[in-house]
């Protein structure tokens, strides 16, 4: 998901919840419209809204859309990129995937980045062996994907990410990442759930057939 | 008269569902959970011992790996 979608998806929660707090959800969204039409930057005073959007510029101000400055009389806010970016439609893809990574059949993994938060990302789910300037060597293994899993990433985010990371070079290789990978990666993760326990009752020592049937007839 | 049991209903596979039928082999009579098996693939057991079965069988899987020093 890219940024935008991702900031898309915590402002409708934030919305959703909204009305449990007690926070009218059509003044948060006109509120949310207003605020993206505000140039990026721009200091506004907090005088000029009103007590609920003052609320709001508040959870703003923890996710990051806004900035808030403390003056000595007057405390003002100021949007940031991010709040701007709101009125951007989901589909704008100024934010281009740089493709970098290549995965072979041996599980090896070539990630030709030489961005800090790549490393991080593939250290997420591999084991990476060696860094160079403009290379991360990895492997992924069964025990780093366990503890991929053991946090809460699925097989299918980790597939559909190297899938679209893709070095131009293995973009044109059909399937892009090697099937015995995927295959592999799936059946570890459905190792870690190899029993599937249902809570249930037992009956036993039924009379006769007939009441059995009759018993499960009526379930 | 038809008795009925509350419990926990195990679906998994052959393997899984001996080393079930195993660990409660290995129990003093009173810590025993099983309450009857089903099939080669289906238990029926005490409800408190889903979160032992899951450490064990995490256990036991935990036995077979090795991670390389890096």
């Amino acid at each position: 998901m890219d940024t935008n979608a991702q900031l898309w998806y915590i402002i409708r929660e934030y919305i959703g919840n909204s009305e449990e707090r007690g926070l009218d959800s059509a003044d948060l969204v006109s509120f949310l419209l207003e605020l993206s039409f505000h140039s990026t930057g721009k200091a506004y005073n907090i005088n000029t809204l009103s007590g609920i959007q003052r609320t709001i510029i508040r959870d703003l101000a923890d996710l990051g859309l806004v900035k808030l400055q403390q003056g000595r009389k007057e405390s003002w806010f100021i949007p940031t990129k991010l709040a701007t970016n709101l009125s951007i439609s989901l589909s704008d893809t100024s934010s281009r995937k740089q493709e970098y990574a290549v995965v072979e059949t041996n599980f090896r993994m070539y990630a030709y980045s030489s961005s800090k938060l790549h490393c991080e990302i593939l250290r997420l789910f591999a084991r990476v062996e060696y860094q160079l300037p403009n290379l991360i060597v990895g492997a992924i293994t069964k025990e780093s994907l366990y503890k991929a899993f053991q946090n809460g990433i699925t097989a299918e985010q980790i597939i559909s990410f190297l899938q679209q990371n893709a070095h131009p070079r293995v973009a044109e290789r059909i399937p892009t990442v090697p099937e015995n990978v995927t295959d592999q990666i799936r059946l570890w993760e459905s190792d870690l759930n190899r029993v599937e326990c249902i809570p249930a009752h037992f009956f036993e020592e039924f009379p006769s057939r007939e009441v059995f049937e009759a018993a499960c007839d009526h379930a | 008269m038809v008795n009925a049991i509350k419990g926990l209903m195990i679906s998994c596979d052959v393997p899984m569902a001996q080393f079930i039928i195993n660990m409660n082999a290995a129990l003093p009579q009173s810590q025993k959970f099983i309450i009857h098996v089903l099939d080669s693939t289906h238990l029926f057991v005490r409800s408190d011992v889903a979160g032992m079965i899951r450490s064990a069988i995490a256990e036991f899987r935990e036995q077979n790996t090795y991670e390389k020093p890096s």
